[in-house]
């Protein structure tokens, strides 16, 4: 075994002049059984920074970490779910009112445009008080007699014009 | 960028957490209590993890952070130390007769003596192996100051070290 390298090594590593792997290099050097004598004192320092690397926490930390975050934090995570879960059904209630919407224009359209009704016992009163039903067609009836006075005066003077013209010629 | 899951990338950062904070607060019950904290720090800032470069540097530099504050209450523990390890030193008889896991005993006192920050910077580095600019990352330092202060807790180590050796011999 070449301990000249190992020496240059250790000189460099009290320097801080080695590089990582130099210093695994070391670390696994020293972790071995066989070590000549004038390097023994430097013997534990690595295999202690190595042994190092083993400590740490035990499963029982994983699980109690693990409740931790899921007992607080989950209530917010639902919070934000919930907002999330009313949205496609937001949109499906829009899309359902424009479809229900759609559908009564078309039944407006298609469906109104039938003949007027004859049946005369289809009728239903428009007005509950009689009196006033008794005024509405009376005036009707009024504007109705009217016209029709203007119109048969019109056409005698029409006719009277008429022959006033024939007499004239003749 | 990745997606980070807590389970799998940041809970198995769990023990180079618990071995930094255990570093500096000298206290296992104290440190677990740090990389507790530090989980749910960073488990509470979930929304940001995607901006993040390293998940790991972000949460040695938060336990690093938690550590100090709270081993900065517990002053006297540096203090009750170096005596601890006086009375060891001077117990420690023929070089033959010390158990080695009594050594590392020593050797682990000798690096927890160092201040805070050499034997942080030490644990990165000769521990978890870490680069300088990684370990800069994490200490909040610049590369130089980190090599400063890895050269002092280095030959710090291998003085008192060696002392302790001769006395022994």
């Amino acid at each position: 075994m070449d301990y000249k390298n190992i020496e240059e090594l250790l000189k460099r590593y009290w320097e801080c002049e080695t590089s990582l792997e130099e210093e695994s290099q070391l670390r696994d050097f020293f972790s071995k059984e066989e070590v000549p004598a004038h390097l023994l004192p430097y013997k534990d320092l690595f295999v202690y920074l190595n042994k190092q690397q083993e400590t740490g926490l035990g499963e029982d930390f994983d699980s109690r970490m693990m409740s931790k975050i899921e007992v607080a934090p989950v209530v917010k995570a639902k919070r934000l779910t919930l907002i999330s879960r009313f949205k496609p059904l937001f949109r499906a209630a829009a899309v359902i009112t424009l479809f229900l919407m759609l559908g009564n224009v078309a039944q407006h359209t298609f469906l109104s445009n039938d003949a007027l009704d004859y049946n005369y016992n289809n009728y239903r009163d428009t007005y509950d008080d009689p009196d006033v039903a008794y005024k509405k067609v009376s005036s009707a009836l009024m504007i109705l007699s009217e016209e029709i006075n203007k119109s048969q005066s019109t056409s005698l003077a029409d006719s009277l014009k008429a022959n006033a013209d024939s007499v004239v010629k003749e | 960028m990745q997606e980070i899951s807590f389970r799998n990338d940041i809970l198995p950062l769990k023990d180079k957490l618990f071995r930094l904070a255990y570093r500096i607060t000298l206290d296992r019950a104290e440190a677990e209590d740090v990389v507790q904290d530090t989980m749910m720090r960073v488990w509470n800032k979930r929304e940001e993890w995607s901006t993040y470069d390293s998940i790991e540097a972000v949460c040695l530099t938060i336990a690093k952070n938690l550590a100090i504050d709270r081993s900065q209450k517990k002053e006297a523990q540096n203090v009750e130390l170096t005596t601890e390890m006086e009375q060891a030193a001077d117990a420690s008889g023929p070089h033959d007769q010390l158990v080695e896991s009594e050594r590392l005993q020593l050797i682990h006192k000798l690096i927890n003596e160092l201040p805070e920050n050499q034997r942080a910077v030490m644990q990165l580095r000769d521990i978890e192996g870490k680069s300088y600019k990684e370990i800069a990352t994490v200490m909040q330092m610049t590369e130089e100051q980190i090599k400063v202060n890895l050269f002092r807790a280095r030959q710090k180590v291998k003085e008192k070290f060696l002392a302790i050796d001769g006395y022994g011999l």
